[in-house]
């Protein structure tokens, strides 16, 4: 990738061409951030093994670092993490990928239209609240201890941001956009999908963010509480009882893991899909 | 002061006096409008019975105190709403929405930020009605762009324009379609004076060369009068028309000879059109004060 950078040295407003300057970018700077990141995290488990060693805090709760690793490294290598985390990232796609199909369209509906949004935003806004907790024992009921449940408990956690996020990107698009289109012929359909979606875009993303957020507590939960014996969850929940805090602590790492990258993956979508938002807020 | 009398002023014979026996392009007949409060079930006059003839080719600038209905009658035209009372018409046909004989240039712009300026341009060709064939388009655009002033600036992106060029933009995107009649509401009005001004210039320009009916809102007394034909006054709401000025400066205004700012006939429509003016400040300023 190379990088160019337009120049603001746009000639006087009068007239006509424009200048754009191609300027160094050392191939340093690329990578400094990369590298900061890499000292921070590496002085963060120093900091972390050299307290451990301290001894202040009893090491059952709280595990050398390099103890973590190494359960880290013999649960991948011995194939108690794999199953495990495959089971939980499997699941948790699958259902964030049934969340945005069901939210994203409903939401914009619901922007869109009065009449849907009057009808159905007493359910929406009361299943956003209601803790996901306490849909559990019901869920458990109805389905069992199977994944279907756990599936369930990931859309109904991660759907109703991505719909609130869609229905309010709808409402504030400009009016006077909509009223370029109406002016410059657009149809009703073709004001949706090239004045409104757009405008939404980002809106869906900032959604879908949230239901990432929002999805791996209900994936935890549901793995924790559901008593399926797999996922991340379930690692967690025999590492506690087993008093095996290495193991805890690298579960813990491996779900930090999972949701940073996800969230990153999801801001690199957002620069693809709306360059001028970025650039405007700068 | 003020005792100009500012349509009956002899000498400059006025280009569209010799077409006031054609009939009006642009006509409203008596009209009332306003809009319905449907929760306190109120309804809130914006203009009152106002009756205004448009002539093909003429540049119609409307003042007014804010709030006085502006924006409420160039909307009556472009048809986004309808009158309580009266009619408007185009061509002598009824309103009943907007059409591609008619072309809006937004104060805010109302520019799509993801799209190109070109692209920008090209939307007002590209929807189900007045589509122009692709070939066309492109063509169409690169010459709307060199009407403004704009070439070279194809794949910009609008936050990467300053407010004059977007301007620009939204003016090109009107021009593009080649619609009879070109309504602005106050399109300069969030540009920096110096850019104003060169802007004014070459709208003048770009309307001689175009030949558009133009109906155009301000809040600047001076734009009014060095771009329009006419101007009306309209009072503080319920907006009613206070009066209709003919301005009988000859054109090229914006023309270093002609000085047309300096000239005694500019000095007196202007100082007619702030009496006028002040009046209707002072008039909502007594209303405020009396309550
Ligand atoms: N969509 C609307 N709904 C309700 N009231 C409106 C609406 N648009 C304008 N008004 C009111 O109508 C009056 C005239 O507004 P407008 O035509 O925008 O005035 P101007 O452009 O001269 O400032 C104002 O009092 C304004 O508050
Ligand atoms: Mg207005």
């Amino acid at each position: 990738m190379t990088e160019t950078i337009q120049g603001a040295t746009r000639t006087n407003d009068q007239q006509n061409g424009q200048q754009i300057e191609s300027i160094e970018v050392s191939r340093f700077a690329r990578f400094k951030n990369v590298g900061i990141t890499v000292v921070n995290l590496a002085v963060f488990f120093v900091i972390w093994e050299l307290v451990a060693r301290a001894e202040v805090i009893n090491s059952l709760f709280f595990p050398r670092a390099s103890d973590m690793f190494a359960a880290l490294f013999n649960g991948f290598a011995d194939g108690t993490i794999w199953p495990q985390l495959s089971h939980s990232l499997t699941n948790f796609l699958i259902g964030l990928a049934i969340s945005a199909a069901i939210g994203i369209p409903v939401g914009l509906l619901m922007g869109a239209s009065k009449i849907a949004d009057l009808i159905l935003s007493p359910y929406v806004w009361a299943m956003t609240s209601l803790p996901r907790v306490a849909l559990i024992p019901l869920l458990i009921l109805i389905m069992g201890f199977g994944n279907s449940m756990q599936l369930t408990i990931i859309v109904l956690s991660a759907v109703f941001p991505i719909m609130v996020n869609c229905m309010a990107g709808v409402k504030t698009v400009e009016p006077s956009l909509v009223r370029a289109g109406v002016v410059f012929g657009a149809s009703r359909l073709q004001i949706y999908l090239k004045v409104i979606l757009p405008y939404t875009l980002p809106f869906v993303i900032s959604g879908v963010n949230q239901g990432i957020a929002r999805g791996l507590v209900g994936m935890l939960i549901g793995e924790l509480l559901g008593g399926g014996g797999n996922g991340l969850g379930f690692l967690l929940d025999r590492a506690g009882e087993q008093f095996d805090a290495p193991m805890l602590y690298a579960t813990l790492i491996l779900l930090a893991v999972m949701s940073v990258g996800l969230v990153q993956a999801m801001r690199w979508l957002e620069q693809r899909a709306a360059p001028w938002r970025d650039i405007s807020r700068a | 002061m003020g005792q100009v009398e500012a349509h009956s002023a002899p000498g400059a014979q006025h280009a569209a006096d010799d077409r006031a026996s054609e009939p009006a392009l642009i006509e409203a007949v008596h009209v009332t409008a306003g809009y319905d409060n449907r929760r306190e079930h109120t309804r809130l006059i914006a203009l009152r019975d106002v009756s205004l003839q448009v002539r093909r080719g003429e540049f119609l600038a409307i003042v007014g105190p804010s709030g006085c209905g502006k924006t409420t009658f160039i909307n009556l035209i472009a048809g986004f709403v309808k009158p309580i009372e009266g009619s408007v018409r185009v061509r002598g046909e009824e309103v009943t929405g907007p059409g591609a004989d008619r072309a809006m240039v937004f104060q805010d712009y109302a520019l799509l930020p993801w799209r190109t300026v070109e692209r920008n341009i090209r939307f007002a060709m590209e929807n189900r009605r007045g589509h122009v064939p692709k070939a066309e388009q492109a063509e169409r655009a690169a010459r709307a762009l060199r009407l403004v002033g704009l070439t070279g600036f194809e794949k910009s992106y609008p936050h990467e324009l300053s407010g004059g060029m977007r301007q620009r933009v939204g003016i090109a995107r009107a021009l593009v379609t080649e619609p009879e009649i070109l309504l602005m509401d106050e399109p300069f009005g969030a540009v920096d004076a110096m850019t104003r001004e060169a802007m004014q210039a070459e709208l003048e320009k770009i309307i001689a060369e175009t030949r558009q009916t133009v109906v155009f809102i301000t809040h600047s007394i001076d734009e009014a009068i060095l771009l329009a034909d006419r101007i009306v006054v309209i009072s503080k709401r319920p907006g009613t028309i206070r009066e209709v000025i003919d301005v009988d400066l000859p054109r090229p205004r914006f023309d270093e000879q002609a000085d047309v700012q300096r000239s005694p006939r500019f000095g007196e429509i202007r100082s007619h059109l702030w009496s006028l003016l002040a009046d209707e400040a002072l008039g909502a300023k007594q209303e405020v004060a009396t309550r």
